[in-house]
């Protein structure tokens, strides 16, 4: 193995970072994704859980590049695709929007201290995870939208290589967030898939289920005709759908809720994608039919090393198939871990919560479940927005704003925002070990001076 | 069911219609208060004179032989005009008049077709955006002009243009010259001749075109078109603008667009087909709409045409012609009607199964 796969390898796939999408509205903006980070690896499955509400799907559309007026994704957010291939090949074919990292650090001749200290930049070295100024990397700050303003990059520069040269390029990154146009249509399918939550409306109903695969082979590895058309019906063989010649020639209202939700995914597997989306792709089906498409999946997975990040609202689901799980709740993930982890030690209240309102689980008559909605994030976090929900709650809830922390020290692969972390603090120390972490890294957004991350 | 069976079905299903509407339409003009023979003659006839009238007109043999009769008349077109154009064939005088309301209403589908629909499209297509706000602003005021009224209004306006006038253009003068803007058009602009084939086939064919007097003859058409046309243009306008707006949110749109598709795909592809569904039934109703006003159009500028003659043949009780005016729009709205399914099964895949 050489060095540079040993990157590649070691690096996630895509890496979310302070991911922040708001939807401004004439009343009131509402912060449907607020400032979260996590990664995607190939191979694995994340799942991310939640209720209504709670900031799922646009987490999905801030990925595919499809958030729509009113909403925005904002600056500081950063959403880094490390494909190396991906990289290699976008910055032939779009030389002008690729930045070279380190020629831009060469022209710049401020130390990063300064670069801190300018007006345009609001945020601390804490919001990047670094303590000093002078260790955050330059292209963390690029890719977050702040080389902007100070001159160090253009509005529509995409493409960072960060080792190498335009020639030998040895790692980089695509910035999702600041994606559009020409690169963003070739991100979105090519790259990252999606599979939506509704099966019966997601595949045009005016054209066969053929035509619509054979349009993304097409577009993707350039097949057509004959060709094409065996290949739609090997994928749609692949996916489990029998006599797949014939069904290929039908239109979408002959197929049934779970045939039509395999052709979505056949639909999706036909752009060879590296990352796969799949916003509640079982959520319209029923359980039988839900189990065969998790299978499904899971067996596609293992064939092609997909990373599938899928969104769900079923806690069963998310057992069944991911490797890590976010838990979301008001635009926030307030618990990751491992799936085991999830089930055997839930720390957050609000994932106990969820685990209790699991029907099979429960004994006696009335169902628990969690009281109350979740509330419109419409104001920036400086309390726990779980706080009145919450049976654990506490004075200091109302006032603290957790942050992700490790559940304990001696625990790496766990992280919990929540006030009563970590463990081994009493509660004290653990509030104030909140109250700092957070009064260094919020961004200090006024309303006005939020920009467009494009 | 093939959407192929379907259709078929729908086509046989016109046949009952047919015979129902001759027969509505029998009831309809032998109950009205109208006196053929009054019409004719006056209300001074002499007794003698009417029985004479009557008897050739046949209105006092037993109602199930007129019946018969004036159904035969009907599929046949083979009746005879009573009053309007006393004694000719009903048939001539469809023939005669048949040709400015067709090339009438040609243009008042074409207009609106052309101008109305891919207005709409663009509206949809940039909702809440100044061009929008234009064209449905644009569409509520023509809209809320009736034809009759805006008619005139054309036809001052217009008149007022001679020799310069307030616009500082002439319509007269203005490309292929006119005489007069009211009239019937003379569609003498083609020539058909009998081309046989070895002497075995002989089939009419286009032989010949004068260009200049087919321009005059669009130019002159034009005015009463826009007039006619105008409801439906405004009508297309505002559910082009709404199917565009209710397609392009919707979720395959989203997915073809996650799929990477070109905005250029996305909108011809799967918008367009898909907006087209419910813009359909729109168009085809908006061509029945063209028979009732071509009634006014024609009479206010004051071409002769189908539309007016009906108009004269229900006022002066000439039955057999009116009968078969009616019978005529009937069959047009039928065939509409069909063409509306047809339309329907070429572009809507779900048509005609049953689930």
């Amino acid at each position: 193995m050489t060095i540079d796969d040993q990157h590649t390898n070691e690096r996630p796939l895509v890496e979310v970072r302070n991911l922040q999408t708001a939807f401004f509205t004439e009343k009131e903006t509402i912060r449907a994704v607020d400032n979260i980070s996590f990664d995607l690896r190939a191979g694995d499955t994340v799942g991310i859980v939640g209720e209504s509400g709670s900031g799922k799907s646009v987490t999905a559309r801030s990925l595919m590049g499809l958030v729509e007026k009113p909403g925005r994704v904002l600056q500081g957010s950063s959403v880094r695709f490390n494909h190396l291939e991906t990289v290699q090949e976008f910055s032939k074919k779009f030389s002008k929007r690729t930045v070279v990292v380190d020629s831009v650090a060469e022209q710049y001749d401020g130390s990063m201290t300064d670069l801190f200290g300018h007006e345009s930049v609001d945020i601390t070295p804490q919001f990047f995870g670094y303590e000093k100024p002078e260790s955050v990397p330059l292209a963390d700050i690029l890719a977050a939208g702040y080389g902007d303003k100070l001159g160090l990059v253009d509005a529509n520069d995409c493409i960072f290589i960060t080792e190498g040269d335009t020639d030998t390029i040895q790692d980089g990154f695509v910035e999702i967030t600041r994606l559009s146009g020409e690169p963003q249509r070739q991100m979105r399918g090519g790259r990252i898939a999606m599979v939506f939550q509704d099966p019966l409306t997601s595949l045009n109903p005016v054209y066969t289920v053929g035509n619509q695969i054979k349009e993304a082979l097409r577009l993707h590895q350039g097949l057509k005709g004959k060709e094409a058309t065996q290949e739609a019906a090997r994928l749609l063989d692949a996916v489990g759908i029998p006599d797949a010649r014939r069904r290929i020639k039908e239109y979408p209202h002959q197929f049934s809720g779970g045939m039509r939700q395999r052709a979505v995914i056949a639909m999706a597997l036909a752009c060879e994608p590296e990352v796969l989306i799949c916003d509640e792709p079982t959520t319209a089906l029923d359980v039988t039919i839900q189990a065969q498409i998790l299978d499904l999946l899971t067996d596609l997975q293992e064939q092609t090393d997909l990373a599938i990040m899928f969104i769900t609202h079923d806690m069963g689901v998310i057992a069944n198939i991911s490797d890590y799980v976010n838990v979301m709740y008001a635009g926030e993930i307030v618990e990751t871990t491992n799936v085991e982890r999830l089930f055997s030690q839930p720390k957050h209240p609000y994932t106990e919560g969820l685990l209790q309102s699991i029907p099979g689980a429960q004994t006696g008559d009335r169902l628990t479940t969690i009281d109350g909605n979740v509330p419109t994030p419409n104001e920036p976090a400086t309390y726990c927005r779980f706080a009145p929900r919450c049976p654990k709650a506490f004075e200091e809830c109302e006032h603290v704003h957790p942050t992700a922390t490790a559940v304990s020290t001696d625990v790496e692969d766990h992280t919990v925002a929540c006030l009563l972390y970590p463990e081994d603090m009493d509660t004290t120390a653990a509030v104030e070990h909140h109250q700092n972490k957070s009064e260094q890294t919020t961004v200090d957004t006024p309303q006005s001076s939020m920009e467009v991350n494009q | 069911m093939s959407r192929w069976e379907y259709f078929l079905k729908r086509l046989l299903l016109s046949i009952p219609v047919l015979f129902l509407v001759i027969t509505f339409l029998f009831i309809m003009l032998r109950l009205g208060p109208i006196d053929p023979v009054a019409a004719r003659f006056g209300p001074e006839a002499t007794g003698a004179d009417v029985q004479r009238m009557r008897d050739r007109l046949g209105l006092d043999d037993p109602l199930w032989e007129q019946y018969l009769q004036f159904a035969r008349d009907l599929l046949l077109f083979e009746g005879q005009s009573w009053v309007v154009q006393a004694n000719r064939p009903v048939r001539a005088v469809i023939y005669d008049t048949a040709g400015p309301t067709l090339w009438l209403g040609f243009w008042a589908i074409l207009l609106p077709l052309f101008i109305g629909l891919p207005l709409g499209f663009y509206a949809g297509l940039n909702p809440n955006s100044w061009g929008d706000y234009v064209a449905s602003i644009g569409g509520i005021v023509w809209l809320a002009m009736p034809n009759f009224w805006l008619a005139v209004m054309l036809l001052a306006v217009l008149r007022q243009t001679d020799g310069g006038g307030w616009f500082g253009f002439d319509w007269y003068q203005l490309g292929p010259e006119l005489r007069s803007i009211t009239g019937t058009p003379n569609l003498d602009w083609y020539s058909i001749s009998n081309v046989s084939v070895f002497d075995i086939v002989s089939f009419p064919m286009l032989t010949g075109m004068d260009w200049g007097a087919f321009a005059v003859d669009i130019k002159f058409i034009l005015p009463p078109a826009l007039v006619l046309g105008s409801a439906s243009m405004a009508a297309e306008l505002r559910i082009g603008r709404t199917a565009m707006l209710e397609t392009i949110n919707s979720n395959y749109v989203i997915t073809a667009k996650a799929k990477g598709l070109k905005q250029r795909v996305i909108v011809w592809k799967h918008v367009f087909r898909n907006a087209l569904i419910p813009l359909v039934p729109v168009i085809t109703n908006e061509a029945f709409i063209l028979i009732g006003g071509s009634v006014i159009v024609e009479e206010v500028f004051n071409i002769s045409g189908l539309g007016r003659t009906f108009f004269l043949a229900v006022i002066q009780g000439d039955l057999p012609l009116a009968g078969s005016l009616l019978f005529m729009f009937t069959l047009v709205i039928i065939f509409l009607n069909i063409l509306q399914d047809f339309l329907y099964t070429i572009i809507d895949p779900r048509v005609g199964y049953e689930r």
